[in-house]
């Protein structure tokens, strides 16, 4: 491949070149949030508040714990739509343990929190297996897939429960299942549960994307699944697992989210998905896989999140706050095209002879495997 | 030439076999489906959602009367959804069933519906929810929420001594119940200028939505007394917004439905009271209504839409409450 012997022409309405502009669209999350907290603390004093900032990030902590799982089956190049359902199961399969399990032999068992929380991650991570296994193995698209696992998923929780709502989950001192507002309830130093689940779920999730040898996988899988299992990388295991950590995840805010509300709803996380999703996309990485780090989905998460609060406590009706929530990401996805569309970079890079560079060829091996 | 002649007069003889057959069920109609119908003992219940209790209870009143009167209660579900309804209905009149027993997923979109099983000649019976059109269902048993609302409100305004301010949680705008309990809220509490409304959100029937919004609203609205709820989905909700605030019992939640988890907050002293809506009466009902129209044709009721009271559940009489919706004497 020859260097462009043209001359590369740079816009001449951004003095900086190319840079501000990419500065801007990387950072396009980070901005997007301190323009909700100036315009809302503008609009209401009680929005910048310590207590109300808590309240947020509680919120938002649920949320985030979705999209950590979230973006590690994107970065995959694929999607997750049973996060919210595999919500509502881990809700009553925690519900279901603690109000006792009848055994056969006139015995019934109380397993004690610890034990609870630990059967519930696994359900979920049995849910992320299912996936991935149909997924990997089973070559069915992951759209697909993860919606059958919808449904199943919710109906497994809604037959559990048989439609009702489990509302003792605060356990016998007899039995010593007590506890459970520890879960999620209760505060650790101050700060809710979810917000220091969120915060050491992130800081792990982030040192295996970036200093280890799955993390790499997961980014070269995605970026080209073809070429990175010619390179050696055993892509199946790792689409596995990602779905087994988007599960674990989803479990994990099930239970939480289960603690707080301290009681637990088979109907509880529909739609969940749908906002982790966004949250993924705000936070700048592109569906296709291959691209996006943690701290831009934490940042989508807590656009989403500190958006919708905000727009409670100024008082705007509910079909308002839908409205902004669905224009904030349909700009998000605009940017998104925007800053990963290959046709800008050829374009300013081919050189008049017309032979190919480096660029375009990657973009052509890139869009032959989709 | 001879064997088009031969399948003319086929054609031609076999015309009047199929008059015939509508023509007996037109003449002899009301014989024949009463006939049909005594020894059909079938009933179909299709309501919303058979993952929220309350239509849980309705199912399981609706499954035991049914067999106390001796009938198969199959249950199906379209979660409040129009399209699903009418699927459910095509199928419903493909197995024939004697009566159908509908909750409306909407006032206006589902009279199609019904009206495809009256055209199917199957009665049908409403229940928890209206439809706005008279004479194609045989009865519509609701609750009356106008009244529920109203002796909530008033119970809500007694608490608070008249005065204070509150929040207030709607249901979604597209639910007719919602709107209903809104304004028998308003006809009431309007009444006591030193009660005031600071801020009025309207909500889906989700608990986490409830938890979520309230916390918003009291932070927005610090020092505010009550909220106001419209529905126990979402009242319980508030309680656990409330408790992890350490507000609960300090700010009490008022609520409609009369859920389990809403009256154990009765009685924890977190709620003041929950409206309890009786589900489990009018779909008995309907199903004793549905019994003698199939024997008599007629209901045995004076007009087609009933509203049935709500009752008040305060911590005074929540020992009565002995299962999901029932409040014993």
């Amino acid at each position: 491949m020859s260097l462009s012997r043209a001359k590369v022409r740079k816009p001449s309405w951004l003095s900086g070149g190319f840079d501000l502009r990419s500065v801007l669209l990387e950072g396009r999350a980070f901005f997007a949030l301190i323009v909700i907290l100036v315009v809302f603390s503008v609009l209401s004093p009680n929005y910048l508040t310590v207590s109300n900032l808590l309240v947020m990030s509680q919120h938002v902590a649920l949320y985030a714990i979705l999209a950590i799982g979230m973006l590690y089956v994107v970065l995959n190049g694929g999607i997750d739509l049973s996060v919210g359902s595999t919500v509502g199961l881990s809700g009553v399969i925690a519900g279901f343990l603690l109000q006792g399990v009848d055994l056969p032999g006139d015995v019934r068992a109380f397993p004690s929190v610890w034990v609870t929380v630990v059967c519930v991650m696994a359900v979920g991570a049995l849910v992320g297996l299912v996936n991935g296994v149909l997924v990997s193995r089973y070559k069915v698209a992951p759209f697909v897939a993860t919606l059958g696992i919808l449904y199943a998923a919710r109906g497994a929780a809604l037959l559990i429960a048989k439609g009702a709502t489990y509302p003792n989950l605060q356990g016998f001192s007899e039995f010593a299942n007590t506890g459970f507002n520890r879960v999620g309830f209760d505060k650790i130093l101050g700060l809710p549960t979810g917000v220091i689940v969120m915060v050491v779920l992130a800081a792990v999730a982030s040192v295996v994307l970036n200093k280890t040898a799955f993390g790499r996988w997961l980014y070269a899988s995605g970026g080209n699944e073809r070429a990175a299992e010619l390179s050696g990388i055993p892509v199946k295991k790792v689409k596995v697992r990602v779905y087994v950590f988007s599960g674990l995840c989803a479990s994990i805010a099930g239970v939480i989210l289960t603690s707080e509300l301290t009681s637990a709803n088979p109907t509880s996380g529909e739609t969940y998905e749908l906002t982790a999703i966004a949250a993924v996309v705000i936070g700048g990485a592109s569906l296709m896989g291959g691209s996006g780090n943690i701290r831009g989905t934490l940042l989508g998460a807590f656009v989403i999140g500190f958006l919708a609060d905000g727009l409670i406590i100024v008082g705007v009706s509910e079909y308002w706050q839908m409205v902004f929530k669905g224009v904030v990401i349909v700009l998000a996805v605009v940017l998104n095209t925007i800053q990963y569309s290959p046709r800008r970079r050829a374009r300013t890079d081919r050189p008049a002879g017309g032979e190919p560079t480096m660029q375009d060829s990657k973009t052509l091996v890139a869009t032959s495997e989709r | 030439m001879r064997r088009t002649i031969a399948s003319i007069a086929l054609v031609v003889a076999l015309i009047p076999l199929a008059a015939c057959s509508s023509t007996n069920t037109n003449s002899s109609g009301t014989a024949k489906t009463s006939e049909a119908a005594s020894s059909n003992k079938n009933i179909l219940l299709i309501t919303n959602s058979l993952g929220e209790e309350y239509w849980t209870a309705s199912a399981n009143a609706v499954k035991a009367e049914g067999q106390k009167l001796g009938y198969t209660v199959t249950v199906t579900s379209h979660n409040g959804d129009n399209k699903k309804e009418s699927e459910l209905v095509d199928a419903a009149i493909a197995t024939k069933p004697a009566a159908v027993l509908l909750d409306p997923a909407n006032a206006d979109g589902s009279i199609g519906a019904v009206q495809k099983l009256v055209d199917a000649k199957i009665p049908v019976f409403i229940v928890n929810a209206e439809i706005n059109k008279e004479g194609l269902a045989k009865a519509q048993l609701v609750s009356d929420n106008a009244q529920g609302a109203a002796l909530g409100a008033q119970q809500f305004a007694k608490e608070l001594g008249g005065k204070g301010t509150y929040v207030q949680l709607n249901g979604p705008s597209s639910d007719n119940n919602a709107i209903a309990r809104a304004n028998g809220f308003k006809s009431v509490l309007s009444q006591y200028p030193d009660l005031k409304n600071v801020q009025t959100q309207s909500i889906p029937w989700d608990t986490t939505v409830g938890r979520n919004t309230t916390q918003s609203m009291l932070q927005a609205h610090p020092g505010v007394n009550a909220v106001l709820a419209s529905g126990d989905g979402f009242a319980v909700g508030a309680v656990a917004a409330l408790l992890q605030a350490g507000e609960a019992g300090k700010i009490k939640v008022g609520g409609f439905d009369g859920s389990p988890q809403a009256v154990k907050y009765v009685k924890a002293g977190y709620m003041f009271y929950t409206v309890l809506q009786p589900v489990v009466e009018f779909s008995a009902k309907a199903v004793d209504e549905a019994d003698q129209y199939l024997k008599t044709g007629k209901t045995g009721a004076d007009a087609e839409k009933q509203l049935f009271n709500c009752t008040l559940i305060t911590p005074a009489n929540a020992n009565k409450y002995t299962g999901p919706y029932t409040l014993s004497q």
